[in-house]
């Protein structure tokens, strides 16, 4: 028998197994939070940072990433506070200026309120989420690739870059990464990168509808609440 | 042949995952460099996944993946050997050898690094050739140092 915790998520009592995340006790109730390098069933980096949520303890608050946190009796986690809602929005903005081309980054981006980007676009193929390497060491038990590199060079690469002998070829390294879905206005060029918002006005549409993202076939069950109590 | 050098490292580090750097570095040590096919067999004697190997031998400054040549010029960019005029001479040097900053040249004599600090700010500009300091470097001074060690090994190689 699992044990079960009750915990307090945007003043809604939630009850969950012991031993798991806040971010998935979260969206198994219905209360989303944005989220990019989270898989289910697969272990949480909180590389993106989207997932912040602030843990009230004690009178004081602390903001964390919900999807390494761990689920304790009588924790109050708030995910909508005006700090975290602002701050995320500058993690979307950040994500977009990192790696443009990607509709699943744009489309984050767009719900978590962001209407553009004040940051230089790098343009770089990669954000540096960790889905391939990890599903590959987890589901597939293979570790054909990895993280190289220190600080700004840090990449995703295959050993001495040879596709090993010992990969699978299941291809989820492609099928799980954010940048495979390019933005509907087409892939975006070195210099002539913008921020798409296009799907602004499906969004008042989508938003209270369930798994409903434009298309966000990544985040499942991501259907971020924008900031409606602004 | 390859996989004798490596059992004899192997022997006095163990088998052990923890001793991987342990290994790396014997192994850098023996062949001035890591070669693929060694870290391929380091990788399957340790059980450490060959991402991992290939992710440590990047990350460490102290290992190298390309071949490396026999004498090794350091060339500090520190603070005050930068002031002193290090990235002057280092161009000369560069020209001088027609290669880039951790590359080597093409006979495979010398290897040129560059170096944040080494700690030895009141001797600079500071160059390191072959583990041996020499301090207050110029152009001039650097150019006959090469020289030096480019006729060293020709003598050398004309005895054998």
């Amino acid at each position: 028998m699992n044990e079960y915790v009750t915990l307090t998520i945007n003043g809604s009592k939630v009850k969950t197994p012991q031993g798991t995340s806040v971010l998935d006790a979260a969206l198994s109730y219905g209360i989303c939070i944005p989220h990019l390098c989270h898989m289910p069933g697969i272990s949480p980096i909180g590389a993106c940072r989207l997932c912040i949520v602030e843990v009230v303890k004690n009178g004081k608050s602390k903001v964390t990433t919900s999807c390494t946190l761990e689920v304790e009796e009588g924790m109050v986690i708030l995910a909508h506070t005006e700090r975290i809602l602002k701050a995320r929005k500058n993690i979307a903005e950040m994500l977009v200026a990192e790696a443009p081309n990607s509709r699943a980054i744009q489309d984050i981006a767009l719900r978590c309120g962001v209407k553009e980007v004040r940051y230089p676009f790098r343009n770089k193929d990669c954000v540096l989420c960790g889905r391939c390497v990890r599903i590959c060491a987890e589901t597939w038990q293979s570790k054909s690739l990895g993280f190289v590199g220190r600080g700004s060079e840090r990449h995703v690469a295959l050993p001495f870059d040879k596709r090993p002998e010992f990969c699978k070829q299941c291809n989820d390294c492609i099928n799980v990464c954010p940048m495979t879905i390019t933005p509907c206005p087409g892939p975006m060029k070195k210099g002539e990168e913008f921020f798409c918002g296009l799907c602004e006005s499906q969004l008042s549409m989508a938003e209270n509808i369930v798994d409903t993202c434009v298309d966000c076939r990544l985040g499942e069950g991501f259907n971020c609440l924008r900031a409606k109590n602004k | 042949m390859h996989t004798e050098k490596l059992d004899n490292i192997l022997e006095t580090t163990g088998k052990s995952s923890s001793e991987l750097i342990e290994v790396l570095q014997e192994v850098q040590k023996t062949y001035n460099y890591l070669p693929e096919d060694i870290l391929r067999n380091v990788s399957e004697k340790l059980e450490v996944p060959l991402i991992e190997v290939f992710r440590v031998a990047n990350f460490y400054k102290a290992f190298t993946l390309k071949p490396r040549g026999e004498h090794i010029l350091t060339v500090c960019m520190g603070t005050a050997c930068h002031v002193r005029g290090a990235p002057k001479f280092l161009d000369e040097v560069l020209g001088q050898l027609g290669i880039k900053p951790g590359e080597t040249t093409e006979d495979g004599e010398f290897t040129v690094e560059t170096v944040n600090c080494l700690g030895a700010c009141a001797l600079g500009p500071v160059v390191v050739l072959d583990g041996k300091y020499y301090d207050h470097m110029t152009a001039g001074k650097l150019r006959v140092l090469i020289q030096k060690y480019r006729n060293k090994s020709c003598k050398e190689s004309k005895k054998q």
